[in-house]
Formats: structure tokens, C-alpha cells, sequence
């Protein structure tokens, strides 16, 4: 009954953009009320689907003819209905906030229009069935977050950072267009004969036909994909907006960062996963980038004060290790999806919290400032326990949700470092122990020690604090417990499509592990087996090879391998403890003022002067300047000369008319009589 | 009967001087004189070959250009008329303000 009206997912946050929009100035808070119910009723929409199809084991598709061989569709599989329970959840909850962050700002229609159709566009991205459909919700995805980057368009810097944000992800994006229409290229070269209602983008379509594509082709589509990828999630070098796409509203950024924006590209990675496993060396670029970008944010994450922009780069860093995780498929398949999409939900669940923290505390404030803060746990105390769940989860604290996805990925990450390398381990684990310290400074510079200036102390309303609550409830809860069902569910994605991992892993390069790991590689031997046997078959073998892969793991990995991330999470947050709680050491004491390295993570890795002033202003300016003239002179020259040329002729031509009788006259007559020969020759020659 | 060279003719002179009028003459009611020259030459003729054939067809497009003339001679003075109040002259030499 609910899959009939999958579409009012997308269809009713629309409609709060469009009431909003027109209506919002004269209805109270902006109409935000109307945003949240929208984007409420979605959530509702999303659980009865779950309802429908998580007990059958199915998928829920349908799709109609768009123009020529492309169409429009919706498509929840088990990857797509976690997304969309998530941002559902989440949103719903940072909307509800946003009633109370929001309230009293001129511009509160304005927002809630353009958070409606935000929500709208990455819902949409999410059920998008093909990549094309997917590419029109991704674009929608960054035009929102332009305008809400810029919410405060007046403040030049808000407009800086939203132009940077646009022209950043548009990198990505053109690099994304491109493998898009490679892809297609060598999807219509295969000329395949589609069924009724089978298009050549859509996914089930693309994932049957991958093993027919030349690999070397597919490793050039998963790279521009990856690009796409890179720009919208923010990865090392395409990085740099997230910082800056601070200047919107605190609860633009917990959009963008938890839910609505930079989950974009890892979804993307995750949802055309078997076509980057197919593709060879394409994972080993994703997990190069990811564990490289997971450290390279952490240690900026170390050096900043201003409280957001602590968060923004650590979610680049999460974002790395998400990323890390999808490339370390590589060595486990599809788990690896799994994985990765369990640390993107608990991921934001808790940076919602930490973003809506962080808020509430500027709310109260008034700076972003940290050293302008401190104490503010005795004035907020429901912020600072909630927001102490956030830093414990981030910081993979034992047992909250930030725990099991942070360490999942780690130890896969180990697995990959036994078959492959073990930089990317290495990136990770000191990444993950940076994590823990920047977590905890934040939280102890913010909340404890005495006040540093002199700014308003109360606690923020009620409605901001609520989400909060149940955020911080689902950041401490939601790892313990669904960790188990949720890998087997996800992990399970691929097996509803016709799509053989086996075959995929020969053309990619890679081993897959027996059972568990390689679900679908238990299929592929049992697929031989008669029908109905071979079902059960290989169904009882994923189940046993299951318990039996996680079991060989514990055994498998070293003590120190598991206990690892546990010891890195407690000594993080003691090593933050010692600098900002308890003051036993201070920054000073290992770096002096003139330290290249402090100065250097102060600065950001110089990326400022790397790329706005030295990229950007000297050779992108230069290009630009070059290109510039060849337009002004060649282009431009080319057209004026010929309009002069023009215009010089008829300046000459018009002498004709001299205005005098006589000369039409006689010219008339000279026409008659030069006719007249014409015609009497003509007639002589006889044509 | 008037042998039919002797039509032509004539209408070939008043043609030739309503042509020599157009081309030598600036004052505007001249002009108009000639275009009446050049029209009626070709009524001449019109009736000279109408009356050699025989049958009455050229005469019928005679009567139809003499009214024809002399709609366009109404129009014509009309539009001298109204230039001599605009400039004071119909020497159209001096009437050239559409030129270049």
C-alpha cells in the first residue's frame, strides 16, 4: 500500500518548498511548521515502505518512460531505505530545531522553502533508479546548498563561501557528467536488447551488464565517478568548501554535514559499488584517498577555534574513513558497503548532534569562537550532556554508535593492509586517535574551566533541545543496536540484482574471500546446483559462512588489533584531557609561536594561499586572462570586423540615393534600355 | 484609316518628351505633367493597336488607365500641395530631408 505512494517521499517536501516560498511571510515561523510536517510525513512514508518490504526480503521499483531511451523510476533497495530512513529522521529533527534556531529571522520563509526543497532533492538523489535521474537530484543537491551557504547573502564572506562550494562540487560534477556519459557510450555499444521497462541507465540494468564492458573503460568510469564523489563529499582535493560552508545557519550546516549534502558521494560510491569493484585499481585510488583525507582534516581539525569549523573538518575526516572503508571492498566485497553506509548513518546521527550543539551553544553565545566560551556546562546543561554523547560517539568512545561503525572500518581496513597495503591502516588509526583529541578539546574548551568573556548564559528552548534528546539517544544507542541486522541487510543489497561478485572480482583483480565476506560468492558456487537446491544451498551457506568469517575474524586478528581502537578512543580523550581539563601541559609547551609545523596546521596546510591565491589568482586568473583576449580580439574581432565591414558598404551604397529625380529617372531608363538589349541579344542567340 | 506606324508614331514623341520632361525637370506640377505624357502615350497606343486588330479590348484598358491617371494625379497634387505648405516651394531639389 505504501509503495504506491513512494513518490510523496520527494513529492511532499516539494510542496512545503512551494507554501513556503509563496506563502511563508504571512503564516508564523515562516511556515516552518509546514516543512517539518512534510518532511515528517516522508519519514512516515519511508517506514511503511520499510514495513512492506524488509519481511518479504524484496525491493520496491517502478519506473516510467521519460523521452527517448531514458526513464524516471524509483528504486528502494535495502542501500536505498536506510538512506532514506536516516535522512528522513535526522531531517525531520534538524527542522524541528531550525523552528526554534530560526525563529525571529527576516529570511525564515526563505529558509524553510529552500531546507524543503534541500531535503526534497536528496531524498530523490537516494531512490533515484538511474544514474541520470540521480545526476538531476545530485545538481539540485548543490544549487540548495549554494542558496543556503549564502543564506545570509549580505555578509560577503556567506557569499564567498557559497560561490566556493558551488565551484568546488562543480569540479566534481563535470568529472561525474563525464563518466556518466561514458558509461552510457559503452552501455549502448553492448547493443543489448532491453525487456520492456529496462532502460540503460538504470541501475539493475547497469549492474547485470558490467562484466561485458571493457576494464579499462570501467576503471576511467569509476574514476570520473569518483571525482563526482571527491567534490560532493568533500574529499582531499576538492575539500576546501566544507570549512567554509560554515557561514550558513548552524542548522544548514548540520543538514549539510550529517544528512543532506556530503553523504551524497559516498551513497554514490556505495550504490554503483560493483562497477568500482569491477573496475580495476579504482578501489585502491578510493581508499588511498579516503585514508589520506581522514588524516589530512583530523590535523586541521586540531588547530581551529572556531567551534564549527572544528566539526566541518572532522567530518571530512569521517567522510575519509568512510570512504577508506568502501575502497578496503577491495579485499572484503560488498561488506565493505555495509560498513561504510552503518558509519555514514551513526556518522550523522551524531554530527546532527554535535552541529545542533554547537547551535545551541552559539545561540546562547553569540561567537563561534572557542576561546571566547568555556564553562558553559554550569548555564546548558542539556547541551553539554547531549553534546558529550556526540563527542564520546565521534571520539569511539566503547559502545556508543561512533564505536562500532569507526572500528569496523579500521579492521577492515587491517584486512586490506594484510592483502594490499597498510598505509591506509596506519592513515586510519592515527586519524581515528586525532579524532578523539580534537572531539575533546572542543568539548572542554567549550563547556569546562571558567568563562573566557562575558556572554548571555541561558539554555536554549525547548523545541531545539528535543532533537537533541532523541539524537543523542540515537548516537549513543543506535550502534549496539542494529549493528549486526543492519551489515546482514545491507550487506545483502547487491544480491537482488543480477549481478555475480565472483565474475566481477576476476575482471577487477580481486580475491574473494570465502563465504561471509563473499555472500556473493557463495551464490556464484552454489548457482550450479539445481534450482530450488541450489537456493537453499547457498542460502544456508551465506548464513553459515557468515557465523563462520565473523568468527575466523576474531580469531584471526590479533588481540591488539581488536583492542586497538579501544585503546586509541580512551587515550585521545585523556591526551585532550591532560592539555583542557586538567591543564598539565598546554599547546605552547611542545610548539613554540614559530614552530613550521604549528604554523603550518594554523594555516591550514597553506591550502588558502595553495589554491585561492596562488592556483586560483595567479594561474586560473592567468588562463583566464589569456582566454579572456582570445575572446575580445580573435572572437569578438572577428564579429565586429565584419559588422564594420558592413556597416562601411551600406555607409557607401546609400550615396545611391541621391534624392535628385533626374538621376532615378535616368537611371530607370538606362535599366529599361540595357533590359530591352538583354532581351533582344538573348532572343538573337535564341536561349 | 490612319496607317497604324503613324499611331506608334506618335505616341513615341510624347513619349520621348514626358521622358525628356521627367529627366530634365525639377518643379513637381512638371513633373506630374509628364507622367500624364508617358500614360497617355501608352493610351495611344492601346487605342491605335485596338483599332487595327479589331476588337475593343485595348480601348476598355484605356478608359481603365485614364482613371487610373487620374486617381494618381489626384494623389500627386494632393502631396505637392502639402509639401509647398510644409516648404514653400515644389522645386524638388530642395525637398530632401529623408536623403542620407
Amino acid at each position: 500500500m505504501f509503495s504506491d505512494y513512494a513518490f510523496l517521499i520527494v513529492a511532499l517536501p516539494v510542496l512545503a518548498f512551494v507554501l513556503c516560498i509563496f506563502f511563508g511571510w504571512h503564516l508564523p515561523r515562516g511556515g516552518g511548521p509546514i516543512t517539518v510536517l512534510a518532511t515528517f510525513g516522508a519519514l512516515l512514508v519511508s517506514l511503511g515502505i520499510a514495513s512492506e518490504i524488509v519481511p518479504n526480503n524484496s525491493i520496491l521499483h517502478q519506473s516510467i518512460p521519460w523521452f527517448g531511451v531514458f526513464n524516471v523510476g524509483i528504486l528502494v533497495d535495502p542501500l536505498a531505505l536506510v538512506m532514506l530512513l536516516m535522512v528522513t529522521f535526522v531531517v525531520t529533527l534538524i527542522h524541528t530545531y531550525a523552528l526554534g534556531y530560526m525563529n525571529g529571522d527576516p529570511g525564515a520563509a526563505r529558509y524553510f522553502a529552500e531546507a524543503g526543497l534541500f531535503t526534497a532533492s536528496m531524498l530523490g538523489l537516494i531512490y533515484s533508479d538511474n544514474l541520470l535521474q540521480l545526476f538531476i537530484f545530485w545538481e539540485l543537491v548543490g544549487l540548495c546548498s549554494y542558496l543556503l551557504i549564502g543564506f545570509w547573502y549580505r555578509k560577503p564572506s556567506a557569499a564567498a563561501a557559497a560561490k566556493k562550494a558551488f565551484l568546488t562540487t562543480r569540479v566534481g560534477d563535470v568529472l561525474f557528467l563525464t563518466g556518466i556519459v561514458l558509461l552510457y557510450n559503452n552501455m549502448a555499444n553492448l547493443n543489448l536488447t532491453l525487456a520492456p521497462g529496462e532502460y540503460l541507465l538504470q541501475f539493475p540494468v547497469i549492474y547485470a551488464h558490467l562484466a561485458q564492458i571493457d576494464p579499462t573503460q570501467l576503471t576511467f568510469i569509476a574514476l570520473c565517478l569518483l571525482g563526482g564523489a571527491v567534490g560532493k563529499s568533500g574529499q582531499f582535493p576538492l575539500h576546501v568548501w566544507l570549512p567554509d560552508a560554515m557561514e550558513g545557519p548552524t542548522t544548514v550546516s548540520a543538514m549539510i554535514h550529517a544528512a543532506t549534502m556530503v553523504t551524497a558521494g559516498v551513497y554514490l560510491v556505495a550504490r554503483m559499488f560493483p562497477l568500482f569493484y569491477a573496475a580495476p585499481n579504482a578501489l585502491t585510488v578510493v581508499v588511498l584517498i579516503g585514508a589520506f583525507t581522514a588524516l589530512f582534516a583530523a590535523t586541521m581539525g586540531l588547530t581551529a577555534f572556531d567551534i564549527k569549523r572544528v566539526l566541518a573538518f572532522s567530518t571530512v575526516s569521517q567522510l575519509g574513513f568512510m570512504m577508506a572503508g568502501l575502497g578496503a571492498g577491495a579485499v572484503t566485497g560488498v561488506f565493505a558497503v555495509a560498513v561504510a553506509i552503518f558509519h555514514l548513518i551513526g556518522h550523522s546521527f551524531f554530527k546532527a548532534l554535535l552541529f545542533l550543539d554547537a547551535g545551541s551553544v552559539i545561540h546562547a553565545v553569540g561567537t563561534n569562537d572557542m576561546r571566547e566560551m568555556g564553562g558553559i556546562r554550569k548555564y546548558m546543561k542539556w547541551t553539554s550532556a547531549t553534546m558529550l554523547i556526540g563527542s564520546l560517539s565521534l571520539a569511539g568512545f566503547p559502545l556508543t554508535t561512533g564505536f562500532f561503525s569507526k572500528d569496523e572500518i579500521i579492521v577492515i581496513a587491517y584486512e586490506y593492509g594484510i592483502k594490499a597495503s597498510m598505509i591506509p591502516y596506519i592513515f586510519l588509526v592515527l586519524a581515528a586517535t586525532l579524532t578523539a583529541i580534537y572531539t575533546f578539546r572542543l568539548w572542554f574548551l567549550t563547556f569546562t574551566g571558567e568563562p573566557r568573556s562575558d556572554y548571555h548564559k541561558h539554555e536554549s528552548p525547548a523545541v531545539m533541545l528535543g532533537p537533541l534528546v532523541v539524537l543523542a539517544i540515537f548516537a549513543l544507542l543506535f550502534g549496539i543496536a542494529a549493528q549486526g541486522s543492519f551489515y546482514n541487510y545491507v550487506g545483502s543489497n547487491f544480491e537482488h540484482y543480477d549481478v555475480d561478485m565472483a565474475v566481477l572480482a576476476g575482471i577487477g583483480g580481486h580475491e574473494l574471500e570465502e563465504g561471509g565476506h563473499g555472500a556473493a560468492a557463495a551464490e556464484g558456487e552454489h548457482g550450479a546446483v539445481a534450482a530450488t537446491e541450489g537456493e537453499h544451498g547457498a542460502a544456508a551457506a551465506e548464513g553459515e559462512g557468515g557465523e563462520e568469517a565473523a568468527e575466523a575474524e576474531e580469531e584471526g586478528e590479533p588481540f591488539i588489533i581488536q583492542i586497538l581502537p579501544i585503546i586509541i578512543a580512551l587515550g585521545g580523550i585523556f591526551v585532550a584531557g591532560l592539555f583542557y581539563y586538567w591543564k598539565k601541559f598546554s599547546p605552547s609547551m611542545i610548539t613554540g609561536e614559530r614552530d613550521p609545523i604549528r604554523q603550518m596546521l594554523l594555516k591550514g596546510y597553506y591550502q588558502h594561499e595553495i589554491y585561492t591565491a596562488w592556483f586560483a589568482e595567479k594561474i586560473v586568473y592567468g588562463i583566464a586572462i589569456f582566454f579572456n583576449m582570445i575572446d575580445i580580439k580573435v572572437v569578438d574581432g572577428i564579429l565586429n570586423k565584419i559588422s564594420d565591414w558592413t556597416v562601411a558598404f551600406g555607409g557607401n551604397l546609400r550615396k545611391v540615393q541621391t534624392g535628385v529625380i533626374e538621376n532615378y529617372v535616368t537611371a530607370l531608363v538606362l535599366g529599361v534600355v540595357v533590359l530591352v538589349v538583354v532581351v533582344k541579344l538573348a532572343m538573337e542567340v535564341g536561349i | 484609316m490612319i496607317p497604324l506606324e503613324l499611331s506608334i508614331l506618335l505616341s513615341s514623341i510624347v513619349f520621348t518628351v514626358g521622358l525628356y520632361g521627367l529627366m530634365t525637370q525639377r518643379n513637381g506640377i512638371k513633373l506630374m505633367m509628364c507622367i500624364e505624357l508617358l500614360l497617355n502615350s501608352a493610351n495611344i497606343n492601346l487605342v491605335a493597336f485596338s483599332a487595327y486588330q479589331p476588337n475593343m479590348d485595348g480601348q476598355v484598358f484605356a478608359l481603365f488607365s485614364i482613371a487610373l491617371a487620374a486617381a494618381e494625379a489626384g494623389v500627386g497634387f494632393a502631396i505637392l500641395l502639402s509639401l509647398y505648405r510644409l516648404y514653400g516651394t515644389i522645386d524638388l531639389d530642395n525637398i530632401n530631408a529623408l536623403r542620407w
